[in-house]
């Protein structure tokens, strides 16, 4: 579905992301992991047409997307949440999933009250439909990384991009986060993509993860080869841990 | 006979089998059509004092400047310093094609158009390469640069007499005549541009002009199409800013780029932006009438006024509500709200 051929990026001296090559198939659910600064949310932002590639080129659905604005990607079938929630800050969180309902695909059709139903069905989906009114700048962490699925899913991906969606959650939130994406991939059959430093998580959830480190692609497999890999644990926990395993 | 009858936040008033309620809480009034009509009954009780008549004609052309404008804030996420470099092109446009090609208002409207949107459209590119304080200062430059043009080139734009003599769009038997009639029509020029306006901030694409106005990249990730839409933002306005240059030329038949093309009259469009409130279009109106009041009631102070007039327009920017302004002050502290909202009636 995606494919990643030896992507390079580079900001001045620094290579970001160095000759990274993998697939993503449909229907599967994929982990991207990595140290800090290992270049994965470059990654997502090079898939999603925020920075260009210096070499190299990505192919969606057999279609070269490299160096597309944003919202030809979107259009594409490609959506993403952020790190760090990127409200709008003035707009009810009905208003905000709206955008993304009116503009995540060509709906020249769609008038205002219908596009309104939709997204309060995404909203009601995710559980903030009781806060449709609320300001986004008023809602809570964990309503804000809902209100960005519900913002995501409301363009129809195909691709889903998650950027660390369960930092700084609690548990009993980051449980109910993780039964929302599963459901969400169940009912609109999305492809998840999904950047994450909780290690309990990634095992829960996928079947494949690829590690960064440095920009390089480290390795690829099961989770459970992979946190057994002596190059994951010494990227992770220092070349002293791992001669001590 | 006539049944009136007393309810807890109406009085119903029953005739036969017609019924009228009049809701009497002032809040819940429809304020549209109260002020409307208040606007169109306002000339009858000062036709009486030509300078009155004019100062609201004028408040009415602020207006129908200053609500584009905010359009175009809201728009374009950017604050534009120079749209008086519109009104100075289509007022220009207008007098020049009028005076020496003997072209008709019909005809000038058309050429202003044109020239206003062409113009736009070559400088609409900043939108997309300048933010913030560097969009303001490039915005800032081009109305002067076209103020010493217009003294450069003497000759043909008389920039500090000004032009005169320009063909009138009415020609009425009496003069308090053509000052209603003038009244009247810029009433309505201004009320067409709130109208279109409004409508364009309650459908569709207003919702992404909200979006953009919060964050353009995130905008652009949820695919609006941001610099098409700054575009349009930046060059719609503009065009309408430009008619009312138009408007100016054959009304009062006389136009000059000292007038309107210096940084005066942008602040003073600005200040009613701000103190209307930014967020709301409906709040360039009173912010207009309000400076064109205080404007011209500072005005028999004499010198002093130089100073006077812009502190108290200060001392209102800072004490009305920020970013809401009279608009704010009349919404009482209801949070800002984008359309549309869903109401869920629970029995």
């Amino acid at each position: 579905m995606l494919e990643v051929r030896n992507v390079t990026k580079r900001f001045g001296g620094l290579t970001a992301v160095n000759e990274v090559s993998f697939t993503v198939n449909e229907g599967e659910v994929i982990g991207l992991i990595g140290p800090n600064g290992a270049g994965k949310t470059t990654l997502i932002n090079l898939i999603c047409g925020v920075y260009k590639p210096d070499s190299g080129a990505i192919v969606f659905e057999g279609k070269d997307i490299t160096g597309l604005p944003p919202n030809k990607i979107c259009h594409a079938g490609i959506s993403r949440t952020y790190q760090i929630p990127k409200p709008f800050e003035a707009m009810t969180a009905l208003a905000s999933v709206l955008v993304s309902v009116l503009n995540g695909k060509k709906r020249s059709h769609m008038s205002l009250p219908d596009a309104v139903m939709e997204a309060s069905y995404y909203l009601e989906f995710v559980g903030l439909f009781s806060k449709r009114d609320t300001l986004a700048r008023d809602l809570n962490l964990y309503e804000l990384r809902m209100l960005e699925l519900a913002r995501a899913l409301a363009t129809t991906p195909k691709l889903l991009l998650l950027d660390e969606t369960m930092a700084g959650l609690n548990p009993k939130e980051a449980d109910a986060a993780l039964d929302m994406i599963w459901s969400a991939q169940e009912q609109f059959a999305v492809t998840i993509l999904w950047i994450e430093h909780v290690m309990k998580i990634i095992m829960k959830a996928t079947k494949r993860v690829v590690v960064l480190h440095y920009g390089k692609k480290m390795a690829e497999g099961p989770p459970e080869e992979i946190i057994r890999d002596p190059r994951v644990i010494e990227a992770y926990l220092g070349v002293r841990y791992a001669q001590n395993l | 006979m006539v049944n009136f009858e007393l309810r807890r936040d109406r009085i119903l008033v029953r005739f036969r089998d017609k019924k009228t309620e009049w809701v009497i809480e002032p809040r819940y009034w429809r304020n549209p059509t109260i002020a409307i009509t208040f606007l169109f009954l306002l000339p009858l009780f000062v036709q009486t004092w030509p300078n009155i008549l004019t100062m609201i004609t004028t408040a009415n052309l602020y207006a129908a400047i200053a609500i584009p404008l905010a359009l175009q804030m809201l728009g374009t996420a950017r604050v534009n310093f120079g749209p008086q470099l519109y009104l100075g092109l289509g007022g220009y446009t207008a007098a020049l094609l009028n005076l020496h090609g003997g072209w008709t208002p019909g005809e000038t409207l058309f050429a202003v158009v044109v020239v206003c949107a062409v113009v736009a459209i070559l400088i609409s590119p900043t939108t997309w390469i300048a933010k913030g304080l560097y969009f303001s200062l490039i915005t800032l430059i081009l109305p002067l640069t076209f103020l010493d043009i217009t003294y450069i080139w003497g000759d043909i734009f008389r920039g500090e007499v000004g032009l005169t003599g320009m063909s009138p769009l009415l020609t009425l038997p009496k003069v308090t005549w053509n000052y209603l009639a003038y009244y009247y029509l810029s009433l309505l020029l201004m009320l067409l541009y709130l109208l279109i306006c409004d409508r364009i901030v309650r459908s569709r694409i207003g919702v992404n002009l909200a979006a953009i106005n919060e964050n353009e990249d995130v905008a652009r990730m949820m695919g609006v199409n941001v610099d098409r839409y700054k575009v349009f933002y930046y060059v719609f306005p503009s065009v309408l800013t430009g008619i009312v240059g138009w408007f100016i030329v054959h009304t009062f038949r006389t136009f000059a780029g000292v007038t309107y093309l210096p940084l005066e009259f942008m602040i003073k469009i600005l200040i009613i932006v701000l103190v209307g409130g930014r967020a709301f279009l409906y709040g360039a109106i009173p912010g207009a009438y309000l400076v064109s009041i205080v404007e011209d009631s500072l005005r028999t102070l004499g010198p002093v006024n130089y100073f006077v007039f812009p502190l108290v327009l200060i001392v209102l920017i800072i004490f009305l509500p920020r970013g809401e302004g009279l608009w704010g002050l009349y919404r009482k502290r209801r949070p800002r709200d984008y359309f549309p909202k869903l109401h869920v009636r629970r029995e």
